[in-house]
């Protein structure tokens, strides 16, 4: 078991002008989670395959424990990887699968036995161990992916999105697994998704990527109540922050037919006279006309305890800089949270407020976070 | 086969359609017909023939003894010595040139499986031997290069070695291994293509989960490659065995079956053009249709299986 640590490391690709990972900087501590997420071209997985040795490291440093890994083969590393697609050995058993690497590393073959027998155990894998990869289902596919790395003992386990090819209920049954099986093995882990919930719900730490760029990397918490950007406001929870595009007036920022009080000091940094402002779906009440915000409501979505009301802000810009393909997208519904019993009506008009303390305020040319 | 099989399993409501149903099929293979009755007559009566023939007496030196003989011909064609020596002509030309093919070819497909500028280029070229006329080919390694006068092969030794270099005639001192060259260097390419087809559709993350599984690149060539190769090679040695074992122009052209070089295909020629006994050449010819059929089998066994693997 091992620190890793990134340092100022940096992937461009041949032919590419702009790199691909750049100047990554993630200290990750011994037997610590670490999720990185980000939409898709944002570099985490070429980030990890830094990490494993597959992807060539171009500028900075990266190490695991306190050896300098940068220039080591895959091989050297002691790391073990689960891929995507598993990428089982075809021709293999399970078992044979499962014990491949301490057959190269000349473990001898009882311990090898053990070990794979042990791991099988974990993993619910026992009955299949003579069988061939293409003999099993996928979820048991993945859980053969699981256990040849946790055969291994290595120092650092490394996970490029590995619950993307199960169907939805297996994904969240295995997320917890994983979880748990972590936390008992103690084992460094990096783990890869575009899945923000799995990033929330996995990691003790999570770190948000962009075009390559770490964006913020913090506990799950406080990536929720402290944003540090636009873009990991707008990333991180689901159903997505609303962020509005508001002028600045004396005493706070306009909303709607309103002002919404906002400390002076707050916006201080603030490039331009407009902010943006963030709120999360939860974070908005009810209330009479002529406050907050007016919202027409075109869809309602009703969950049993929780409804989600998805409308469109009237007088209100809604943020656009916040996208995850690139491409244009159409704007953005308003959405919010309300009682599950007393929810609005289609084509309603609604006023919402937003509660105090829980608003968000962003720099609208540059994206960062304003005030504390 | 779909319409063949469809009566038998179809409802019992469904005969009173039979009779239409017939109707119609006849309708879609009528026009079939003609082409399967050329093949017929262009493929099948010569073989069937050629399986009567083979039970004959049948010289044309001595018209007048022409009858039914049973096995002797079959006999004759394992017992009689230049038959004999034919099938093991046969079948150390086949294992050489199979085996030279594929090891070099898996050599080859390896490098090509590389990126490297002119790629596309080379790939070219190295196939080209595969796409010449074979009489030609083994034209062009009987004079232009097994030559002791003009070949290149002299050429070069008295280039380099000056005019007191050795001049053997390469033809003459081994004949057989003269011939396993010239061959291996028209089938290699084939064997290629199969194998490099292999290699690239090798999946890319497992070589990586091996890589990082802390296997050499030995180690992932031996355990990760060849496994993932084996049915390709099991196909490209056994179509090449098929096309190797019928090989007539390399040793016609080069030795003209002469040195201890005649396979059982230049047997056959010899026996039916030179001594005129249809009756033995037919059985010789029934002989290399047998084996080849046994080779085909398997090949075709490995193909449908490499079918199962791909649509799994």
């Amino acid at each position: 078991m091992a620190t890793v640590k990134f340092d100022e490391a940096t992937r461009i690709y041949p032919g590419n002008d702009i790199p691909s990972v750049d100047k990554l900087n993630i200290d990750i501590a011994d037997g610590e989670f670490l999720v990185l997420v980000g939409p898709s071209g944002c570099g985490k997985s070429t980030s990890l395959r830094m990490l494993a040795g597959l992807e060539e490291v171009n500028d900075g440093k990266i190490w695991i424990g306190d050896r300098d890994v940068t220039n080591l083969s895959p091989k050297d590393r002691d790391v073990a990887m689960v891929f995507q697609n598993y990428a089982l050995y075809p021709h293999m058993t399970v078992a044979d699968n499962m014990g491949f690497a301490l057959k190269i590393a000349g473990v001898d073959k009882s311990e090898i036995t053990k070990r794979v027998k042990e791991a099988a155990k974990i993993l619910d894998l026992e009955p299949y161990l003579e069988r061939k990869p293409k003999a099993l289902s996928g979820g048991q596919r993945q859980r053969v992916a699981m256990g040849r790395a946790i055969v291994r003992q290595p120092q650092v386990f490394l996970m490029d999105e590995p619950l993307s090819n199960l169907d939805a209920k297996l994904r969240v049954q295995t997320r917890t697994q994983i979880a748990s099986l972590q936390r008992r093995l103690g084992v460094t882990t990096v783990y890869v998704t575009h899945d923000q919930i799995e990033a929330m719900t996995m990691g003790d730490r999570v770190a948000v990527l962009k075009d390559g760029i770490l964006q913020q990397c913090d506990t799950p918490r406080r990536m929720y109540d402290h944003p540090n950007n636009v873009f990991v406001a707008g990333f991180i929870g689901s159903p997505a922050m609303n962020l509005l595009d508001v002028a600045v007036v004396d005493g706070g920022v306009k909303l709607g037919t309103g002002t919404y009080p906002v400390a002076r000091d707050h916006l201080k940094d603030a490039h331009g006279r407009s902010v943006t402002m963030g709120v999360r779906p939860e974070d908005l009440d009810l209330t009479t006309e002529g406050n907050g915000i007016p919202v027409v409501v075109d869809v309602v979505e009703e969950l049993g305890a929780d409804a989600y009301i998805y409308g469109t802000a009237k007088d209100a810009h809604q943020h656009q800089d916040y996208d995850e393909s690139g491409g244009d997208l159409p704007e953005r519904p308003f959405i919010a949270r309300v009682d599950g019993r007393r929810p609005p009506q289609k084509g309603e008009t609604v006023y919402l407020a937003p509660k105090e303390g829980h608003v968000h305020m962003f720099d609208t040319e540059n994206g960062l976070r304003l005030g504390d | 086969m779909a319409t063949a099989t469809a009566p038998a399993s179809a409802p019992p409501a469904r005969s009173k359609e039979t009779a239409l149903n017939k109707a119609g099929d006849w309708a879609r293979r009528a026009p079939l017909l003609p082409a399967l009755i050329f093949v017929i007559a262009m493929t099948q009566l010569p073989f069937l023939a050629t399986i009567v023939i083979s039970f004959m007496n049948w010289n044309a030196y001595y018209p007048k003894e022409r009858g039914f003989t049973g096995f002797d011909n079959y006999v004759a064609v394992f017992t009689d010595t230049n038959a004999r020596s034919a099938v093991i002509v046969t079948i150390v030309l086949t294992v050489s040139v199979v085996l030279i093919c594929l090891v070099l070819g898996l050599a080859i497909a390896l490098l090509l499986d590389r990126k490297f500028r002119g790629r596309g280029v080379v790939r070219t070229l190295m196939i080209t031997p595969f796409l010449i006329v074979p009489v030609a080919a083994a034209l062009l390694w009987k004079h232009a290069l097994y030559n002791p006068e003009y070949g290149l092969f002299n050429g070069v030794l008295k280039w380099l070695f000056g005019e007191n270099a050795p001049q053997p005639d390469w033809i003459s001192n081994n004949p057989l291994l003269a011939i396993i060259v010239a061959i291996s260097w028209q089938w290699t390419p084939f064997m290629m293509l199969i194998l490099l087809a292999g290699l690239q559709s090798r999946p890319l993350d497992v070589v990586e989960a091996a890589r990082i599984d802390g296997a050499s690149t030995w180690q992932i060539f031996t355990h990760m490659t060849l496994p993932h190769l084996r049915q390709y090679i099991e196909l490209a040695g056994l179509l090449g065995a098929i096309y190797v074992v019928q090989n007539f122009d390399h040793v016609f052209t080069i030795t003209s079956g002469g040195l201890g070089t005649a396979n059982l295909p230049y047997f056959i020629y010899q026996t039916f053009y030179t001594a005129q006994d249809y009756g033995r050449a037919s059985a010789a010819g029934v002989v290399v249709v047998i084996g080849t059929i046994i080779i085909a089998t398997a090949a075709l066994r490995t193909v449908f299986s490499l079918f199962r693997e791909e649509s799994r």
